[in-house]
């Protein structure tokens, strides 16, 4: 028997649950010798102490498939390369496409994957799997990246929300919603889909600032009365979400991109996805452990490189402008930016001179925490169409962002009695890429 | 497998169990339960008797008030009215429960709530919850009692040329298209066992369930497609699969005890037969109606076998520990879905004498749920007073508080904003009428809440909607006339006021404390009452004790 053997029920992970019951106890949880309230969701209080260093992540969702030809593995000359060409980054032997002339000069920051095979060409199920890592089970919904980011780097008491994430566009958003899965309604992101500022952040122009939390107040006092001689986890969850309320309403102004000084804006220039980013960096510098910043629709089945011509040059930018303004701010060594999208495209060219879905072969980058800068791994071959060396796989990368945050992929979350590790078992990070 | 010999024990005399396995038998209780014993007696003689063992001491019966509003959101999802309160705190006679249960039971709120609860137990992520047609056959057959075997027949082998059946198929035909799930969600929903861990290899722990298991059940349930948007069913087609070890196998048709089915047709038809199979379905494609059932239906079979002698006390076990769930908020089996010989029953015993019970008495769901709810372990108080820790909820030595579905909290919510008086001297029938008019209302903003589950987690989301949404205060926290906040308008005293929207909130009177923190919160704001009405009302519906049933 292993440890991380999955487990439904059996009496046989004890040692586990005696660890895991340790741990809770120590910051007082009231978890009692029953082993169906050893659930994940009795335990946030457990990580409190852990949480030493507040690492954040900020992901730019590629949704609808990018190009790894027009952006990191470009293939000038190959059959199936098309019209750019690619350029020397400040890696040595490093090159990328000529659409990212700013990243290419920022390439010892950044880390490519270049060996991603995640065998799955289908827009919904694909876009799943790479915000979770892994596919869910039939009678198992995991949680996605931004939720486990939340749940181990937010704090119980935070006074922001944990994960956010803006999708503006429609094209796709319904198919790669945030979602926390088994982690529950605490860790669900905040959404924002209309306009880049939360719903029900503001409260309502009919009663004052005073009348708002005198009666948050009244609510509290009448909740400790109930509360005397009742244990429920549900109920100190809604007691914990009022008691966050006021805290998120006075984080409404970072998501006011006016609060940003116009030089400041004007770096990351006009565009939604560059307002939405420099949001996110605003986000994370107070203290939000993930948002996404969701970019469509790069699913470019004809017109490839007219598409890719104009979506790269402004995901160049903006990524390139975000990694110089957090280095300049010291804060590189404590957030991650990741680009990663549901799969990428077809080397093959097709008759419309579109790039099919392609999750064969494609590319991803980590920068920042624990990620070794100015690396390269994995290797596909002369057309793209295969990885020839270091192969990755949804699990592995999803180890290695653990990883490289300072998490344990093997860290076990409890679902009921049976414990989940936060990447499958047998799933491992790839050293080569961490510092 | 070990099987649990439940049937023979729960026969007439629950006997010391000696034939348990040795590893499971906790010391035998020698309890005597005469099949014929009502179920609440069955039930506090159980589980008394378990508090004892495990020497703890239980809580102690909750108040009329408390008792009241428990069986109204349990039975018809909603909170009573403060009028409904006062009755029932006032009626005398040792049979009062027993008459509040059964008017509450025989009402169509009943109904509709009981329905909307197997929605959710049978489509828990809600993809087709409350999708028409499910819903309607759901209520249709819970305003009859359909015994719940007839129910699973129905959903498994759904008749669609019928009108007043075809929903039921809603159930297979949101799962077709995936074999896998439409195997785990089977096996979860009607026999409270996840066989999904052995789909990539032999569950580690619990021998219980092997490939064979999950592949078993599977082989039953994958012939079955869409025809067109009916159900069709193939005669033939095997199931392979490659285990961890070893060659390539093929599927049995076998159920979770280990009962296999003969398959006729293990072995692939002639093309001729498979050639008219397909050539009938297509035709029923074309023609738009349910294609012909083949001659040898795996769906069928897995109804048949599962409801056979033993096999079928998986099924009866199931109902029985979902129901008791319902009420209690604990399961007699946690969680709901890993019901194995290596996670044992609280009380195996009660889950056998209950499963037995429901299996003899033809499924009977409004009996099964009638006697929980009469027990005096479904009555216990939430609070724990006294200086021991409080016990495990599993004892059911102290009651759990239980969240409320969106829909109750929405009708409760709508219940509590609408002036008591309002419902006082109405017929019965106008009374139904109100109340449903009521639940419809709040539909709208049932639909921003979460669905609660097991273990569950309320978001900020939910907190920043109540506290800064619109929809809160424009449908419910109104004051106009017929409302709550209307009648609180035309009180004079502060003190007055608060009694009042304690009482209507809350269907009891305000305690010191709160009566005093309420009053000066009134007093506060000189001039401008009704928005201080409003606030206490916000204060009162936001708090714990509105959101949960205790």
């Amino acid at each position: 028997m292993t440890r991380r053997s999955s487990f439904c029920g059996s009496g046989a992970h004890s040692i586990d649950r005696r660890a895991f019951l340790g741990g809770a106890a120590a910051v007082g949880a009231t978890v009692a010798s029953d082993m169906t309230q050893l659930s994940v969701l009795a335990a946030p209080g457990a990580n409190g102490a852990l949480k030493k260093t507040q690492k954040r992540v900020i992901l730019l969702w590629l949704a609808g498939g990018a190009s790894q030809l027009e952006t990191w593995d470009p293939k000038p000359g190959a059959t199936t390369g098309g019209p750019f060409r690619s350029i020397q980054t400040d890696v040595p032997g490093l090159r990328i496409s000529e659409l990212m002339p700013k990243m290419a000069t920022r390439m010892k920051t950044t880390c490519v994957i270049r060996g991603l095979n995640t065998k799955n060409g289908d827009h919904g199920s694909a876009a799943v799997t790479m915000m979770k890592g892994r596919r869910d089970e039939a009678a198992l919904r995991y949680p996605d990246l931004g939720a486990v980011v939340a749940r181990e780097m937010g704090r119980a008491d935070s006074k922001v929300p944990d994960y956010v994430t803006f999708y503006t566009q429609t094209e796709g958003r319904s198919m790669a919603p945030g979602t926390s899965g088994f982690l529950g309604a605490r860790y669900a992101p905040m959404e924002l889909t209309t306009n880049n500022y939360p719903e029900f952040i503001k409260k309502l122009d009919g009663i004052t600032d005073l009348d708002h939390l005198e009666r948050g107040e009244l609510r509290d006092l009448l909740g400790k009365q109930f509360g005397q001689g009742r244990s429920s986890e549900t109920m100190s969850s809604q007691n914990e979400a009022y008691q966050r309320v006021r805290g998120i309403m006075a984080s409404e102004k970072l998501f006011d991109v006016t609060q940003e000084p116009q030089k400041v804006r004007d770096r990351y220039g006009p565009t939604q996805f560059a307002e939405q980013v420099l949001i996110a960096r605003r986000l994370v510098e107070a203290g939000v452990p993930f948002v996404r910043v969701g970019r469509a629709w790069w699913d470019s089945h004809g017109q490839n490189f007219e598409t890719h011509q104009e979506m790269v040059p402004e995901l160049d930018h903006v990524m390139a402008t975000l990694i110089d303004d957090l280095s300049e701010r010291g804060m590189m060594d404590d957030v991650m930016i990741v680009t990663l999208a549901e799969f990428g495209r077809t080397p093959s060219i097709n008759a419309s001179l579109g790039r099919d879905h392609f999750a064969s072969a494609w590319s991803s980058t980590i920068t920042g925490c624990g990620i070794k800068p100015g690396s390269v791994y994995g290797k596909s071959d002369p057309k793209g169409q295969t990885v020839v060396s270091e192969e990755v796989d949804a699990g592995s990368l999803f180890a290695t962002i653990y990883s490289a945050l300072g998490l344990d992929p093997d860290k076990n979350y409890h679902v009921g009695s049976r414990p989940i590790p936060l990447v499958n078992p047998g799933v491992h990070a790839i050293k080569a890429v961490l510092k | 497998m070990r099987l649990r010999l439940l049937l023979l024990l729960a026969c007439c005399v629950l006997a010391p169990t000696t034939a348990r396995t040795a590893d499971r038998a906790p010391a035998p209780r020698a309890l005597v339960a005469p099949a014929s014993a009502p179920i609440e007696q069955v039930i506090d003689q159980f589980v008394d008797a378990a508090i004892v063992e495990a020497n703890v001491i239980p809580a102690g019966q909750a108040d009329d008030a408390t008792v009241i509003r428990r069986l109204t959101l349990d039975l018809v999802g909603r909170i009573p009215t403060a009028g409904e309160v006062d009755a029932y705190v006032k009626s005398k006679g040792a049979d009062k429960r027993a008459k509040l249960v059964d008017r509450l039971i025989a009402s169509p709120g009943f109904v509709r709530h009981q329905a909307a609860l197997f929605d959710i137990m049978l489509n828990p992520e809600g993809d087709r919850r409350g999708s028409g047609e499910f819903r309607t056959y759901l209520t249709d057959a819970l305003k009859e009692n359909r015994p719940w075997d007839q129910i699973f027949r129905e959903v498994m082998l759904p008749n669609e040329s019928d009108p007043k059946l075809k929903g039921a198929a809603a159930f297979l035909r949101g799962r077709v298209s995936d074999a896998d799930k439409l195997t785990a969600d089977v096996s979860v929903a009607f026999f409270g066992v996840n066989v999904s861990c052995a789909q990539c290899h032999n569950h580690p722990h619990v021998e219980d369930w092997t490939q064979d298991h999950f592949y078993g059940m599977k082989a039953f349930l994958a012939r079955t497609f869409d025809n067109g948007g009916f159900l069709g069913e193939r005669g033939y087609g095997v199931i392979k699969y490659k285990p961890t070890k070893g060659p390539e196998r093929t599927a049995k048709m076998m159920f979770l005890t280990g009962a296999s089915v003969e398959d006729a047709n293990a072995k692939d038809p002639g093309a001729a037969e498979m050639k008219a199979e397909k050539d009938a379905l297509d035709k029923a494609k074309a023609a738009k109606t349910p294609p012909p059932p083949p001659k040898f239906s795996g769906r069928a079979k897995l109804v048949e076998v599962a409801l056979k002698g033993e096999n079928a006390e998986y099924f009866a076990r199931s109902l029985s520990n979902r129901l008791w769930h319902r009420f209690l908020g604990t399961g007699l089996v946690s969680p709901l879905d890993q019901m194995h010989s290596e996670n044992r029953s609280s009380h195996p015993e009660l889950l056998a004498w209950l499963a037995r019970d429901t299996a003899t008495s033809g499924y009977d769901i409004n009996r099964l749920i009638r006697g929980i709810v009469l027990s005096k372990a479904y009555s216990r108080s939430s609070r724990y007073e006294g200086s021991e820790s409080t016990p495990p909820f599993k004892t059911f030595a102290v009651g759990r508080l239980k969240p409320m579905t969106p829909q109750q909290l929405a009708t409760a919510l709508k219940i509590a904003s609408t002036d008591p008086a309002s419902f006082d001297g109405l017929k019965p029938a106008e009374f139904e009428t109100k109340v449903e008019q009521a639940e419809s209302a709040a539909r709208g903003f049932a639909a921003l809440i979460a669905q609660p589950t097991d273990n569950f987690q309320i978001g900020v989301g939910e907190a920043l909607l109540f506290s800064n949404g619109d929809r809160l205060m424009k449908e419910f926290l109104t004051d106009g006339a017929g409302t709550t906040l209307g009648r609180a308008k035309l009180m004079k005293e502060p003190k007055e006021v608060v009694e009042f929207l304690v009482k209507t909130a809350y269907g009891r009177a305000a305690t010191e404390t709160e009566a005093k923190a309420l009053v000066g919160f009134i007093e506060k704001r000189k001039g401008r009452e009704a928005e201080a009405y409003r606030h206490v009302l916000w204060a009162l519906v936001t708090a714990p004790e509105f959101r949960f049933s205790y």
